[in-house]
């Protein structure tokens, strides 16, 4: 547990965090932080235009997770975008051994790392009730 | 070589009747193509323009390059409100598919996951491993020294030719009918010491060509368009380690304009030998 404080602490001290945050992030957040508990789930990365919070269980994935989450996040832009798919409610890559499910919320780019047999229907039920 | 060139073609043909045949037993499916992870195009119906497959590809590039984190993909699904998007691999290609939001995912998972491995393994023990064609050859140190591309500043003019005229002169290069041709992406390739006149491709792209023409330095290439616009220019391999493995061709931008084609746009690439 004390490891997970840490990365969180590290990555605010990096970026420029809002002076006031605004309170749908500290909801978000919260979310995040009830979701970080539901089984099979290993983490998840957070982030808007002002400020990010990495909590992963293995430190040592937060670049290449970092970098998957963003370039999902591209990715589904461009292809909703050329092929008309209208809003991008989420976009889930399945690897072998882990699954990241990523959407946004308002401003907020989430994605939320798992175990490859975690179910994502309770986490998007989750975070689309925000 | 030239069998080489006939699988391909072969494969080609077959997956893309494949997938057209996939859309008309399942009409929810919008598009549909597939690629290799060095993001070559293998097949794509006829609803999608090239230039929409070029740029979904490219957008893959990031997730693709650190799959390794994950374990590899198997998949990938985007949601919209509109429709959905699924990827799938399969013997090492992507299989992308584009649906209404009202598709019956189990429906056309069953007979994409059906036909196309089917597909895959019947023109694997017909022509055996022509997708591997492009696959790396043992490394070879090709990194050129900073002083010879010094040497290469000064340019040579451009020998443009459009596809309408292809007499060439039979004392000057000639083309050899048997080596292959590769779709290559363009990307940009710029700075100040770079030679308007050279492009630059994978060095293990290079060696192979290199080796079926019996062991003959590749100095030039022609690049065609699919307009029909060709034009050979030096070339030289890719120097930077991220282009390396990707189907990539990086252009100068006086090139690219001789073309008119742009950054993101796939191109023919064929040797020229003397």
């Amino acid at each position: 547990m004390g490891k997970k404080k840490k990365i969180v602490q590290e990555v605010t001290v990096m970026t420029e965090p809002l002076a006031v945050e605004e309170s749908s992030v500290d909801d978000l957040r919260g979310c995040l932080l009830e979701i970080k508990e539901y089984d099979g789930v290993i983490g998840y990365i957070l982030r808007n235009s002002t400020s990010a919070a990495i909590d992963l269980k293995d430190p040592t994935k937060v670049i290449d997770y970092a970098i998957l989450s963003s370039s999902s996040l591209d990715a589904s832009e461009v292809l909703s975008k050329d092929f008309n798919l209208g809003t991008v409610k989420s976009i889930i890559v399945d690897g072998k051994d882990v699954k990241m499910l990523s959407l946004t919320v308002s401003e907020n780019r989430i994605s939320v790392f798992m175990d490859k047999k975690a179910s994502c229907e309770k986490i998007l039920k989750k975070l689309h009730s925000l | 070589m030239e069998v080489n060139n006939v699988n391909n073609e072969v494969y080609s043909f077959a997956l893309k009747n494949t997938l057209n045949e996939i859309q008309n037993i399942c009409p929810d499916i919008k598009n549909s193509f597939m690629f290799k992870d060095n993001g070559e195009i293998i097949a794509g119906d006829e609803n999608t323009p090239e230039k929409v497959v070029v740029r979904v590809i490219d957008s893959f590039d990031g997730i693709l390059e650190k799959a390794d984190a994950i374990g590899g993909i198997e998949g990938i699904t985007l949601e919209g409100n509109k429709g959905r998007v699924n990827i799938s691999c399969m013997n090492d290609l992507y299989l992308v598919t584009v649906t209404s939001r009202k598709a019956d995912m189990n429906y056309i998972n069953t007979v994409t996951h059906v036909l196309i491995p089917t597909i895959l393994k019947l023109l694997e023990k017909i022509h055996p491993a022509p997708l591997k064609s492009n696959q790396p050859q043992p490394e070879i140190e090709t990194e050129i020294a900073s002083d010879e591309e010094l040497e290469e500043e000064e340019e040579t003019p451009f020998k443009e030719t459009l596809a309408e005229e292809p007499e060439e002169d039979p004392e000057t290069k000639t083309l050899l009918p048997e080596l292959p041709v590769n779709q290559l992406i363009i990307e940009n390739l710029g700075g100040l010491l770079v030679p308007s006149d050279t492009v630059r491709i994978d060095s293990d792209l290079l060696s192979q060509w290199e080796e079926l023409s019996g062991s003959m330095k590749i100095e030039e290439v022609e690049a065609e368009t699919f307009d029909g616009k060709t034009l050979r220019c030096k070339v030289k391999p890719i120097k930077d380690s991220k282009y390396e493995g990707k189907g990539i061709i990086r252009m100068p931008e006086k090139i690219q304009l001789n073309l008119e084609i742009e950054k993101g746009e796939l191109i023919r690439v064929k040797p020229v030998v003397d």
